[in-house]
């Protein structure tokens, strides 16, 4: 018992139960539900989300009321475009992936820069910025969105290439790892948690905190065109509102996965589940063919509940 | 003043803080028409002394009389329904509302909920036409922000008169006030005497004791050692009482450090500093003393470039430019800060964490780190400073407040810094850790480098310094060279420079 408990009063692993209830449920209710096919499937669909989920993580971990809004359309916006570049050819994959990634940077940098230099809060600076990139999208679409995703991107994410599984999970497996390593093992990842802990402290200690600051909201940015052009691979076609609606469950995820929101605490394997918490919940309220509003009420009651649970327990996990 | 039966009686006050205990069976005794002075150096204990009676700091025993009644104050809405009100430096005022509702905060009149700005007008008009003479042209709809602190103290006192109290506590509350303003609060003061309240007058001012007091009691270190007739009693009795019989105190007789300047400061302003020059050579322990807020902080975290200032500073003959602590740590400058839990640590992070957070970019390839390197180098300090600790990997909040503080000197012993500031290093930390951190002190120093030291306790000052600077409103005032660093030159130089100079450098130019 003593030393079952500590294991399961950690996020992670409550998320992760969480997840694998949801799906032993859904094949209750409905066969097939469970199947190897449906969960890559339901993981293919998670990891659009997974990967804006990993600049959310960065952002909130920075603490000051970290929060990036901006994420949804800046992913419709990399949608737009690298599949405007490409136009269906998959020659023009990288000047469309560079197009993207540089123009989201920009929209980072600005954000940050918004919050260090002109002391905006993170809530208020991110959220005139979804505004302002929602207006962009319409300039350079002209309100059509006519772009078309590359042949390979489509295959990334749609086939099964690579040993039966499609691409993008190894991609997002790449990207998860490769944060998590950088926030144990890096410079920046030691001075994210101490900035997010105590601003103050890290100033003291020499950390260039509004460097960091900045960092995070451009690392956001650019996660977050990522997973934009990794959606548009999925559904080929662009929209003009693609991604939009994925900044909300973005932060939910974050916080499934028990990332302090207040930040310094956490890291990116907690909102990797959460990420799949979420998509699983909603792959499993559609097959019951619920109504939509119901859908909504019960993402948002599980929400709620986590918290709950997870505000009972303040534990450190690095 | 005879004093027949006692307003005010506190006895047996116990106050522990973590591990400091900060009163210990301290008692006083004030009858009504009395002015009563409650002195002692700094850390005595007689501001929390004074807010247990106003309710803001719960003792962990006491017996508290008040007009021949037991009473107990929980709060300082409590101590106001027994008719004490308390003042001090640091002000309740909120800046966004106007005088008028500042004055009737926590009384406003009205009814049934709703609040009447006519009745509150009423009610705090003679108030305010009696601070006019000091106040100035200050009208009830003004709003305090715009006020000059001078102003905005004249005004948290008028709000403790508006409650007409039988006991008011006065709490350094005349340090921000011109010679003039002093003045009216002091006929004010003598007018509540001649109604019968009793006023206890907490003040590092000698001057101000001596002209202002009928009694006082005087604490050391948490207890009560005397009490005393005021006009009977020459102030330097006052400061022999103050610091006790000398008690010869450890000191590290060491050869004066020979080596050149290592941290030379010219016209170190801004803020609460108004010109600093110091020089200070290798190996050396430069202490900074003088009553406490006349800028010591302020001088340890400017040399840091943690606040904004101006002036020439240099580290070993080169510029340090005073623009951020990260400027000043490249330059080998080193600070561990006043507040640990805000300033010092990264409370929800690990120990390991914690130590190589300000030398992690130094031991890191491309901005990678090395799993061993970086737990060799948290282990290394572990060791050199004793820490005690269960596991690197657990929070450093599990730390006692020694320990804490151990790692925040280890963060800065791994960046092997030239100039050390320390910015009451002991605060909060018990007995035994002080005594270590007192020898890793003496250790930085004899490594050569320059450790500039602020305490709150005097004591501390004479144990580990070479040379104490004594600063008043900002400036060096006094020098003490080795054995003159004494408890009682200290106090004595503390106290004699506010004589005379009072209000020199405050007022109303300084909103």
């Amino acid at each position: 018992m003593s030393r079952v408990v500590p294991i399961l009063k950690d996020p992670v692993v409550v998320a992760a139960l969480i997840a694998v209830l949801l799906i032993a449920i859904g094949g209750i209710l409905r066969p097939g539900f469970a199947s190897p096919d449906q969960i890559v499937d339901m993981l293919r669909v998670a990891s659009f989300l997974g990967i804006i989920a990993i600049g959310q993580t960065i952002v909130v971990l920075s603490g000051g009321e970290g929060i990036d809004l901006s994420v949804g359309t800046v992913a419709t916006l990399g949608a737009i475009l690298a599949s405007r570049t490409m136009a269906g050819d998959d020659a023009m994959i990288v000047p469309g992936v560079l197009l993207a990634l540089g123009v989201a940077a920009l929209i980072g940098l600005a954000n940050g820069l918004g919050i260090v230099a002109l002391k905006i809060p993170p809530f208020v600076m991110t959220l005139g910025m979804l505004g302002v990139v929602g207006g962009l999208i319409l300039v350079v679409t002209g309100g059509r969105a006519d772009g078309r995703a590359a042949p390979a991107l489509v295959s990334l994410v749609n086939g099964r290439d690579v040993l039966g599984l499609p691409g993008i999970l190894i991609v997002w497996l790449v990207l998860g790892g490769a944060v998590t390593l950088v926030l144990r093992r890096t410079v920046f990842g030691a001075r994210l948690y101490a900035i997010g802990t105590s601003r103050e402290a890290a100033r003291l200690s020499g950390v260039p905190v509004r460097r960091v600051t900045v960092s995070a909201y451009v690392l956001s940015s650019l996660f977050a065109a990522l997973g934009g052009i990794a959606m548009v691979g999925y559904s080929q076609q662009v929209f003009l509102n693609l991604a939009d609606d994925l900044t909300l469950p973005s932060i939910a995820a974050v916080v499934i996965g028990g990332t302090l929101v207040a930040g310094g605490v956490g890291g990116y394997l907690g909102s990797a589940v959460g990420a799949i918490v979420l998509t699983v919940l909603t792959s499993l309220l559609t097959t019951l063919a619920m109504p939509e509003w119901a859908r909504i009420v019960v993402q948002g009651v599980v929400l709620i509940a986590l918290l709950a649970v997870y505000g009972r327990q303040r534990r450190l996990r690095a | 003043m005879t004093v027949t039966s006692p307003l005010v009686r506190l006895s047996g006050v116990h106050k522990r803080y973590g591990g400091v205990q900060a009163l210990r069976d301290a008692s006083l005794t004030a009858a009504g028409g009395e002015v009563h002075g409650l002195l002692g150096p700094n850390g005595s204990g007689k501001s929390t002394l004074g807010k247990v009676l106003a309710g803001s700091v719960r003792p962990d025993a006491a017996e508290i009389v008040l007009a021949g009644e037991s009473v107990r104050i929980g709060s300082p809405r409590a101590a106001a329904r027994l008719g004490v009100a308390a003042v001090y430096q640091q002000l309740s005022l909120v800046p966004d509302l106007s005088v008028g509702q500042n004055l009737v905060l926590g009384s406003e009149p009205g009814r049934l909920g709703f609040l009447s700005d006519r009745a509150a007008a009423r009610r705090v008009a003679p108030v305010l036409e009696r601070l006019t003479p000091a106040l100035g042209d200050v009208r009830f709809d003004d709003a305090v922000r715009d006020l000059a602190p001078g102003q905005q103290q004249l005004v948290e006192i008028g709000k403790a008169l508006l409650r007409e109290p039988r006991v008011l506590i006065l709490d350094e509350a005349t340090a921000s006030l011109h010679r003039d303003q002093v003045a009216l609060v002091f006929d004010i003061v003598r007018e509540l005497r001649e109604g019968g309240a009793a006023i206890l007058f907490v003040s590092h001012r000698l001057d101000e004791i001596t002209e202002l007091c009928d009694r006082a009691t005087i604490l050391r270190s948490g207890v009560t050692v005397a009490e005393t007739s005021v006009p009977d009693t020459t102030p330097d009795e006052i400061v022999r009482l103050m610091v006790g019989d000398v008690q010869q105190v450890e000191r590290e007789h060491r050869d004066a450090a020979g080596g050149p300047v290592r941290l030379r400061v010219r016209g170190l302003a801004g803020g609460a500093l108004h010109g600093v020059d110091l020089d200070a050579r290798g190996g050396e322990i430069v202490g900074l003393g003088g009553l406490q807020g006349q800028g010591q902080s302020e001088l340890l975290l400017a040399l840091f470039g943690a606040i904004a200032a101006a002036g020439d500073v240099e580290v070993d003959g080169e510029p340090v430019r005073l623009a951020s602590p990260r400027s000043a740590a490249r330059r080998g400058i080193a600070l561990v800060p006043g507040d640990r839990g805000t300033q010092g640590t990264l409370p929800a992070r690990p120990i390991q964490e914690n130590l190589a957070i300000a030398s992690i970019a130094g031991r890191a390839r491309v901005g990678v780190l090395s799993t061993r390197r970086e737990r060799e180098a948290a282990q290394s300090m572990v060791d050199a400073l004793a820490i005690k600790i269960g596991s690197l990997a657990d929070p450093i909040s599990s730390l006692s407040g020694g320990n804490a503080q151990k790692v925040v000197f280890g963060k800065w012993l791994l960046t092997e810094p030239s100039v050390v500031l320390l910015d009451d290093p002991t605060k909060g930390v018990d007995v035994g850790a002080k005594a270590e951190i007192y020898r890793i002190v003496r250790g930085l120093a004899e490594q050569g480098a320059t450790v500039v030291i602020n305490s709150s306790e005097d004591r501390e000052l004479v144990t580990v310094c070479d040379r104490v600077l004594v600063l008043f409103e900002g400036a060096v005032r006094a020098t003490l060279v080795g054995d003159e660093i004494t408890e009682e030159r200290l106090v004595q130089a503390a106290l004699r420079i506010g004589e005379g100079t009072q209000g020199a450098a405050t007022g109303e130019d300084a909103a």
